[in-house]
């Protein structure tokens, strides 16, 4: 990180969780666990690329910075000096001994975006814009580009009157529109057109950071590259900040200049686009680029495309999460008795005579079967191939007991995110080592 | 790629164009896709034929005085038949002028619906916007009051209401009023709902825009062309409706309106005199029939689904 430029951006472990409701009193019966303690900054000037599968949480995180949810946990600052960053990791580091309270205390009060209010949130507002993936449906049908584009200068009074609709064509040219565009409804242009009506609404109010929630993934491949081209020079002439969500890696290779990996709402990888794609180190940012079939010569190519499904985020696997499809899994990724359940898909009776089971943790388990037979089933299935290897190496203890069988794991912590060789982070037990 | 942009499917360039006029231009093109459907323009003809005859009543018939509302008795020529000179439809066994009835009505069926529509849209579209916008415990709550009110059919329990209040043809409004609003709100609640979630919404909070800002630009304007349709269609439902419970004797006895009128010929369809019942039911089932054409028209020409196609 550059020492002499501002940090836009600093997510600190952010957490966000969704209740799960049931019934007419709508009661909480679960969370989903969307963002799970993430940590990234952006600096001024410089595009930060989130990539992951759908559901990782990568729009959550775009949602939560640019205030449309509250957080669960965590803090998120909007423009550090330096300086302030540096106090803010300090006080991290030694949360008991506080040197500069005062500077700490200014940091909260006029940086945390989900402690700021009133006219400093509203200013925040006006540095903190979004682009959205569906050109269709964040546009209002019923309004004319004039008034999409000028609304948000009307809404903080930028200008007069009288100077709204030029200051809006002004905006237009920027994204390569015109005057004549200005008194039209939305619905009258094609998609990129439509995309840069929204970068123009979004560069209104001069904002220093914009959010880009996957704005080209609905473009075509040629309006793609205009969309990117635009928004790369947008970034030169007015030095703005991207955070960029999406899951093209060819696109974020083009824009970003540092990338943020996640899976199931935590970052497994960070680190410098080169670095990230010269070199990734996490298991599944190589299988990430191996799936992306233009860059497939640059990796492995052992890596095969991903199998089995993510897991559910209400329950995320403790220890490293990716081990449920992870090709290279170990011994110590911190299987659970979960695992085991999730493994047992393919034999539909064994599940159904399971009766009850007793898990006072993820990684100790008595399951109740119906007859004694299941439950030898239950150990000869776990013998077989139908479980991976290093799983089986990982279970401490399987005893049949009647009706019964226990089972147990070692107790794994969640891994770590540790800085590997290159420079960049990366959560796996493998870069642990 | 700026010449790239402007020359991308859009029609011809046009400088003179002005907020306005733009405005103006998509609403005479909704109207016109309006009048593309013969069967809507027939109902429309109906419909603008049943209006002028409301508005034109004074005119067209002297106004009986001193209450122009109640039916004029000429107990001399009672029973006439159609054609008789001075009563051009006949009259009732009772003396009242059935043309009379028959034009005064179409104006206590405008002033009806147009009551009731308007009390029931604003009542629904208010009660729907909570519901959809807060969401939670209220929606659950409002929603089951919602759900008891669509459990018992309109009809009954229009009159069931209108029999508890006592026979008056407030009471037929207020009763209609209380069966109708349900419906609005359920529409008004469910496009909220759906219109809420667009990523428009989305990009006015990130703006800065108040949530009232928010309601009444974006949300309300995008929601608000089922509850129009459904409005349309009502306007002939409650004369329908209305009809039947002054026809039940739910209304004021004497007064000229349609279900009264009918009551009061229907004694005379035994011995012949068809004339008394069969012109006012005419006009229920005509300004019924021409609303419902009407509506329809509207449904598929504002339907949300058919919106991008314009």
């Amino acid at each position: 990180m550059s020492n002499s430029k501002n940090t836009i951006l600093s997510l600190r472990n952010v957490k966000k969780h969704f209740p799960i409701k049931e019934g007419v009193f709508q009661n909480v019966v679960g969370q989903v666990h969307a963002v799970d303690g993430v940590s990234f900054d952006i600096g001024a000037g410089e595009t930060v690329g989130l990539v992951g599968e759908s559901g990782c949480g990568k729009t959550t995180i775009g949602r939560c910075v640019s205030g449309l949810e509250p957080l669960t946990n965590g803090d998120i600052f909007f423009d550090l000096t330096p300086e302030k960053l540096l106090a803010l990791e300090d006080f991290e580091k030694h949360q008991s001994e506080i040197k500069n309270k005062h500077l700490i205390d200014e940091i909260q009060s006029t940086s945390n975006i989900s402690k700021i209010e009133g006219d400093d949130f509203y200013n925040y507002r006006r540095n903190c814009q979004m682009v959205f993936q569906d050109s269709f449906s964040s546009l209002s049908p019923r309004q004319l580009v004039s008034d999409i584009v000028s609304r948000p200068l009307k809404i903080h009074k930028v200008c007069a009157d009288n100077e709204l609709i030029p200051r809006t064509i002004e905006l237009l040219e920027q994204v390569g529109l015109g005057k004549q565009h200005l008194y039209r409804f939305p619905h009258q242009f094609s998609g990129g057109q439509r995309q840069r009506i929204s970068i123009a609404r979004a560069l209104a109010l001069d904002p220093k950071l914009i959010v880009l929630d996957e704005p080209t993934s609905a473009l075509d491949v040629s309006v793609q590259a205009q969309i990117l081209n635009l928004l790369h020079d947008l970034q030169k002439q007015r030095g703005l900040s991207y955070l960029f969500i999406t899951h093209n890696l060819s696109v974020i290779r083009h824009m970003a200049d540092k990338i943020v990996v996640m899976y199931l709402g935590k970052v497994v990888e960070a680190g410098k686009t080169e670095d990230i794609f010269s070199n990734p180190q996490h298991p599944y940012t190589k299988a990430l680029l191996a799936a992306s079939p233009d860059l497939s010569e640059d990796v492995m190519s052992d890596m095969a495309a991903l199998d089995g499904p993510i897991p559910d985020p209400a329950r995320p696997p403790q220890g490293c999460s990716f081990r449920t499809r992870c090709p290279v899994s170990r011994t110590e990724c911190g299987w659970e008795v979960d695992d085991i359940i999730r493994r047992l898909e393919h034999h539909e009776t064994l599940i159904d005579s399971i009766k009850s089971v007793h898990q006072p943790d993820a990684f100790n388990a008595k399951l109740t079967f119906e007859t004694s037979l299941s439950a030898i089933e239950l150990k000869d299935v776990i013998g077989t191939n139908d479980i991976p290897k290093q799983m089986r190496k990982a279970i401490k203890k399987i005893e049949v007991d009647g009706n019964d069988v226990n089972i147990s794991f070692d107790p794994v912590q969640t891994v770590p995110l540790v800085q590997s060789d290159n420079g960049s982070l990366s959560r796996c037990v493998l870069a642990n080592k | 790629m700026k010449k790239n942009a402007q020359n991308a499917g859009i029609d011809e360039v046009n400088f003179n164009d002005s907020a306005f006029k733009v405005r103006l231009k998509r609403n005479l093109e909704i109207l016109s896709n309006v009048l593309a459907n013969p069967t809507t323009v027939l109902g429309l003809i109906v419909v603008i034929f049943m209006l002028a005859m409301a508005i034109f009543a004074p005119v067209i018939t002297e106004p009986n005085t001193p209450d122009p509302y109640q039916m004029p008795r000429d107990w001399k020529a009672a029973r006439s038949a159609p054609l008789t000179p001075g009563h051009i439809l006949g009259t009732t066994n009772r003396g009242g002028d059935v043309f009379y009835g028959v034009v005064w009505g179409a104006r206590t069926s405008l002033k009806l619906s147009i009551l009731v529509v308007t009390l029931t849209v604003v009542l629904g579209v208010v009660i729907g916007s909570v519901a959809g916008i807060v969401g939670g415990k209220v929606d659950e709550i409002l929603m089951r009051i919602v759900d008891v009110f669509l459990s018992i059919p309109e009809l009954i329990f229009a009159l069931a209401i209108a029999a508890i209040l006592g026979p008056s043809f407030t009471n037929i409004i207020l009763a209609l009023v209380i069966v109708f609003w349900v419906k609005y709100a359920r529409i008004m609640r469910a496009q909220v709902i759906r219109i809420k979630q667009r990523e428009y919404v989305d990009a006015a909070k990130i703006m800065g825009a108040s949530k009232l800002q928010i309601y009444l630009k974006d949300i309300l304007p995008n929601s608000f062309s089922p509850v129009m349709v459904q409005a349309t269609l009502d306007m002939g439902n409650i004369v329908l409706v209305g009809a039947t419970l002054s026809f039940i004797g739910l209304s004021e006895a004497g007064i000229a309106e349609w279900g009264v009128l009918v009551s009061e010929g229907q004694a005379g369809i035994s011995a012949g005199r068809w004339w008394a019942s069969t012109f006012p039911g005419l006009m229920v089932f005509l300004w019924a029939l021409a609303f419902n054409l009407v509506g329809d028209g509207l449904r598929d020409v504002l339907d949300p689904r058919t919106e991008t196609k314009r």
